[in-house]
C-alpha cells in the first residue's frame, strides 16, 4: 500500500490489511493531527486499508 | 459499499469521521450538520450574537477563520438584521501571509461579504518581520499584542458591534493550560465577551467547542480546504509544545480538551465576585482603555524604542 505524506514523501506500508489508526501510529503520527483520504474520500480512523490502496495523509497546520 | 468502511451511526452512508468521545461514526452530511448545529448552539446559549449586530470576523484566510466565516454566513439567515463583515490583518510575514490574504480576498468575494484589510506597516510603521528582527523568540507575544490592536482598529473603522475570532477548542484548551503554567489566574478567568465594560467591542469565539481536526474535516467536506503554510514563528512558541502535549492526552483520553474547558468554567464560577477586577484607566499615550498607566501596545512601543 502506498502512503503519501504531507511533505509529498511516499512510503510503502506492508503490514496490511490494517486500520488507518494503526498505520498512523506506526508512522509516529497522532491521528488527531492529520486527515486521511483514499481516492479523494475522507476516511475515519477505523477504516481498514487494503494492499491496492493509495492513502494520503494531510497534516493540519496550526493557526488561522 | 466497501466492507472495510464503517457506516454512519445515523444512516447507511460511509462514515468519514469517528467521534471517539461519543463512540459515534458520521457520514459527510451528518458531520456537517453536527458542526453547524454545535456552532449555532454555542452562539445561542452564550448569547454571542443579538439582533442588529454588525459582526466583524477576523479573517486571516487560514483554516479556522475561513470555517468561521463560512459557518456564520451559512447561519446568518437564522438571525434578524445581523450583518457580517470581514477584517484581515496583514502582519507582514514574508512567504506566509501573502497566500492566506489572497485566500481571504477570494472567499469574501465569493460570499459577497464586505472586506476590510489593515496592515502592521500602515498602523505601526513596520512589518512584523522588521519589528521582530533579533527578537524572534518573543514573536507570538509581540504579534499577539499588535494583532489584537489592529483588529480592534479595523472593527471600529467598520462600525462593528462584535468581533468574532476563529479560536477553536484546541486553542482554548491550550490557553487554559498555558495560563495555569504561568500562574495567571486573572487571565484564566477573564471573559472578553462579558468583560467589555462598554469600553471594548466584545469578542466572541463561536468555534470554541469545535476541534481543530473537526474544522479541517468540515472544510474538506465543503471543498474549501487549502493546504496553507504554517506561520514560521510558531517554532518559538510555548503554545506549540502545549499543543503537542494536549493532543497526545486527547488521543489517549478522549474528552480531555472539553474537560479542561469545564475546569475553567468551574474556576470562573468559584472566582465570581471574589476576584478583584483591575480598574480600567485610559492609556496616558494613546487614550485606549487599559489596566495600568500605559496600554500594552504603548508599553511594547516603548520597549522597542518606537
Amino acid at each position: 500500500m502506498r502512503l503519501i505524506l504531507s511533505d509529498k514523501d511516499i512510503r510503502i506500508f506492508e503490514h496490511i490489511p490494517a486500520p488507518v489508526e494503526q498505520i498512523l501510529l506506526e508512522q509516529g503520527i497522532n491521528p488527531l493531527e492529520v486527515i486521511v483520504s483514499r481516492n479523494g474520500k475522507l476516511l475515519s480512523e477505523d477504516t481498514v486499508i487494503q494492499a491496492k490502496d493509495e492513502v494520503r495523509i494531510i497534516r493540519i497546520a496550526h493557526g488561522g | 459499499m466497501q466492507p472495510d468502511v464503517p457506516v454512519c451511526s445515523l444512516c447507511t452512508e460511509p462514515a468519514v469521521v469517528y467521534q471517539r468521545s461519543l463512540n459515534r461514526h458520521l457520514c459527510g452530511t451528518h458531520f456537517t450538520a453536527d458542526v453547524e448545529f454545535r456552532v449555532a448552539d454555542t452562539i445561542k446559549t452564550q448569547q454571542m450574537i443579538v439582533r442588529q449586530d454588525r459582526v466583524a470576523v477576523a479573517l486571516s484566510g487560514g483554516k479556522d477563520s475561513t470555517a468561521l466565516l463560512l459557518l456564520l454566513h451559512h447561519l446568518l439567515p437564522v438571525w434578524e438584521d445581523v450583518r457580517l463583515i470581514a477584517i484581515t490583518v496583514d502582519e507582514g510575514i514574508e512567504g506566509y501571509r501573502e497566500e492566506t490574504v489572497r485566500s481571504a480576498e477570494q472567499l469574501t468575494r465569493r460570499l459577497g461579504i464586505e472586506h476590510h484589510s489593515i496592515s502592521f506597516t500602515a498602523l505601526f510603521g513596520d512589518s512584523l518581520d522588521v519589528i521582530l528582527s533579533g527578537r524572534e523568540t518573543q514573536a507570538c507575544s509581540i504579534c499577539g499584542i499588535l494583532r489584537k490592536k489592529a483588529l480592534v482598529v479595523g472593527a471600529q473603522l467598520a462600525g462593528a458591534t462584535k468581533l468574532a475570532t476563529g479560536h477553536n477548542l484546541d486553542d482554548e484548551a491550550q490557553s487554559v493550560l498555558m495560563n495555569i503554567f504561568r500562574g495567571d489566574l486573572q487571565r484564566l478567568v477573564r471573559n472578553s465577551r462579558l468583560d467589555s465594560s462598554g469600553k471594548f467591542i466584545p469578542r466572541i469565539k463561536p468555534l470554541s467547542r469545535i476541534s481543530e481536526k473537526e474544522i479541517a474535516t468540515y472544510l474538506m467536506l465543503n471543498d474549501v480546504w487549502r493546504e496553507l503554510p504554517e506561520c514560521p514563528y510558531t517554532r518559538y512558541a510555548l503554545r506549540r509544545e502545549v499543543r503537542s502535549m494536549i493532543s497526545g492526552f486527547e488521543y489517549k483520553h478522549p474528552g480531555t480538551m472539553l474537560q479542561l474547558m469545564k475546569s475553567k468554567e468551574k474556576i470562573e464560577r468559584y472566582c465570581k465576585g471574589s476576584m478583584i477586577s483591575e480598574a480600567l484607566h485610559s492609556c496616558r499615550e494613546c487614550g485606549d482603555p487599559c489596566s495600568g498607566d500605559l496600554c500594552q501596545v504603548c508599553l511594547l512601543r516603548q520597549s522597542l524604542g518606537k
